[in-house]
């Protein structure tokens, strides 16, 4: 029985911590490792001339791709499926357990975490000595900022620069079109069974602001479990649904109708429903498409008058790529 | 039964020892990432001359940085959680008392979380807390199960599980205090799951706190072995209930407590090991808990690998595994007790 415990003792893991860090410095000879604090407040060292990513979750996977980088991602997870040929790349599992041996068998220089995360997860891979960089979007213009972060980590600024700052005019401009509407009350559905909703200190309480809406719950809580009651009492006027199967969230609507609580929202008897992509869900350069249709389907009146006949037209189809 | 010699207890708990050294290997062989066995044979006997720095990276960081730690986590909390098991089955004269029926999991899982949330940066406070929660719970158990001033196996056992449902919706409540990725993290430490390895400064406390613990309990097996005759005839017999009771209860609470806050609510290890190694090799209590640690250890060890390959990629937790294989013979032993 000793004979184990002296095992134990025999591999003190702080010291195989420092080999570890030093051999992963020591894979690229030439450059030298930079600091940064990440999002969480993390310090992490990172080597220059990142070669190997892992992304531990869908949309830093989607940032990578945006910021043309996706050749230098050698894996990410098994919900990872936007762009295409993030499907395609080897999997470690789901973000919330990937598996730590198949993320370390990729021989990643750098591994990108979010608040999907678990807290283990990224302190288990710091302390054997691969970096982490974990970003913590709470807001849209927080996710803006989180590109040009994994740009300078990635040393692809050139790129992260130029995408930021169209995905901030986009929203400057969406911000002067509403100007003149009234916020929208809303319910923004995250499960119905039993229903979630976001509290106001997510990214996407703040997408509804910035879509020109309000979500009419406010809650410390992230994803606050909301009483129906409290709902049917507020009245709000527009529900909101995200779902990459727009037709199976159809279904689940009209089941919903039947139900008593759901059956007494003013909104669901008369249809002020919208259905919205589960870009929504991802604090990625798609959110700012998201914000663009919500806010579209909340205030159609704002982008009937003024705009050019060629920009509604491009509105109409980018709505039709909505509902499909 | 035949009478227990030295000679019987060292080699029983050196064959023991082999087998688990032997699921040691097998664990460190088998995960998610394949790796041959000649390979890990000939990288063993680089580590073992001292010449680790010749093996590939992403080889080390797997086998010796991930899997490694996990098993030797393993073996700390099956050894804990058995042994804990044991002691409370002689101590409550009860032999389908182990701390997750009793609820002193919960209890422990309770102190845990209380404490993480009160001081989350002081690492230290996550096992004081389980074992304050442990130690609170037996206690109350303890008292919920008598009956006439006698202990009453029906009732002790209806006042654990009674315990255990009550903490179980305490812990529900405190989990909404969690937020965002602490959450996620309690879920899956509330399934009972080895994959968190231990704070680098916290080793020390749980290898020694468990080494204590075991050896405390060690101290009064002699005593468990008369108690299991009844409390008045321990007492005729020259026991010191008292003392007794006092060690082993803080002992197995200090035992439990560290297991849980290492890796959540494993349940059925602590009553079925002992019950095997009690088939196995007899039930006297100075084999038993030697032998009861290290089988506790190869069925953890063994349950893990399982989870941790089945589904690969994807992990189970091993409280999933402990409990799949334990609630049905925690059944037989119960319809078996009956008649």
């Amino acid at each position: 029985m000793a004979l184990f415990f002296l095992l134990q003792f025999c591999m003190p893991a702080p010291a195989q911590t420092e080999i570890a860090r030093g051999s992963f410095e020591s894979q690229d000879a030439t450059p030298a490792a930079r600091a940064f604090t990440d999002e969480a407040g993390r310090h992490v060292q990172i080597p220059a001339n990142v070669k190997r990513i892992v992304s531990l979750a869908p949309n830093l996977t989607e940032i990578v791709f945006a910021l043309g980088e996706g050749d230098r991602l050698a894996g990410d997870t098994d919900f990872c499926d936007y762009p295409a040929d993030a499907s395609k790349k080897p999997h470690v599992g789901g973000p919330v357990n990937p598996n730590l041996e198949q993320v370390v068998a990729l021989k990643p220089d750098l591994v990108l975490a979010t608040a999907i995360n678990r807290r283990e997860t990224v302190d288990a891979l710091a302390r054997i000595g691969v970096p982490v960089y974990a970003t913590d979007p709470h807001s849209v213009e927080d996710m803006i900022a989180s590109i040009e972060h994994i740009g300078k980590v990635l040393e692809a600024e050139k790129t992260a620069a130029p995408l930021a700052a169209s995905l901030r005019e986009r929203l400057s401009n969406l911000d002067r079109r509403i100007s003149g509407a009234t916020q929208r009350r809303v319910l923004f559905v995250v499960w119905t069974d039993p229903l979630i909703s976001i509290g106001r200190g997510t990214f996407i309480a703040d997408a509804l602001r910035r879509a020109g809406a309000q979500s009419v719950v406010d809650a410390s809580a992230e994803w606050p479990r909301v009483n129906l009651e409290e709902i049917v009492r507020l009245q709000p006027e527009v529900l909101v649904f995200a779902s990459a199967h727009a037709g199976d969230t159809q279904h689940d609507i009209d089941m919903l109708r039947a139900r008593p609580g759901w059956r007494s929202l003013e909104a669901l008897r008369r249809g002020n429903i919208v259905i919205i992509s589960d870009a929504i869900n991802r604090p990625a350069p798609r959110l700012v498409e998201a914000v663009e249709q919500l806010a579209r389907a909340f205030h159609p009146d704002s982008f009937a008058r003024g705009g050019s006949p060629a920009s509604r037209a491009q509105f109409a189809e980018e709505a039709c790529t909505c509902a499909r | 039964m035949r009478p227990l010699t030295l000679k019987r207890l060292l080699w029983t708990c050196g064959a023991l020892a082999v087998v688990l050294l032997a699921c040691m290997v097998l664990a460190l062989n088998l995960g998610a990432v394949p790796i041959s066995v000649t390979d890990l044979v000939l990288n063993l006997g680089r580590v073992a001359i001292g010449q680790s720095d010749q093996l590939p990276t992403e080889y080390r960081l797997i086998v010796f940085d991930l899997r490694l730690p996990r098993i030797l986590l393993g073996i700390l909390v099956g050894a804990a959680l058995s042994v804990s098991g044991a002691s409370f089955q002689a101590m409550l004269r009860n032999p389908l008392a182990d701390p997750f029926i009793l609820g002193v999991s919960s209890g422990a899982a309770v102190g845990s979380i209380l404490a993480t949330l009160i001081a989350p940066r002081f690492t230290l406070i996550t096992p004081l807390g389980a074992f304050l929660g442990a130690i609170t719970t037996i206690a109350a158990v303890y008292f919920l199960g008598r009956r006439e001033g006698e202990l009453d196996s029906t009732t002790l056992l209806l006042g654990g599980v009674i315990s255990a449902s009550f903490l179980s919706a305490i812990v529900m409540f405190l989990m909404t205090a969690l937020t965002g990725r602490d959450l996620r993290g309690t879920v899956f430490w509330l399934m009972g799951d080895l994959s968190t390895p231990i704070q680098p400064g916290l080793q020390w406390i749980f290898s020694v706190g468990l080494l204590a613990g075991i050896g405390a309990i060690y101290t009064t097996a002699a005593d468990l072995n008369l108690l299991l005759t009844g409390e008045r005839e321990a007492i005729h017999l020259g026991v010191d209930v008292t003392r007794v009771k006092l060690v082993v209860y803080v002992s197995a609470s200090l035992l439990t407590g560290l297991a849980v806050s290492a890796s959540g609510t494993i349940g059925y290890v602590g009553l079925l090991v002992p019950h095997a190694v009690r088939l196995l090799f007899g039930p006297d209590y100075r084999l038993l808990i030697p032998a009861s640690a290290l089988c506790g250890a190869i069925a953890i060890v063994l349950a893990d690998t399982l989870a941790r390959t089945v589904a690969a990629p994807t992990e189970l937790p091993v409280g999933a595994m402990t409990a799949m294989a334990g609630a049905p013979l925690f059944i037989y032993l119960l319809r078996r007790g009956m008649r």
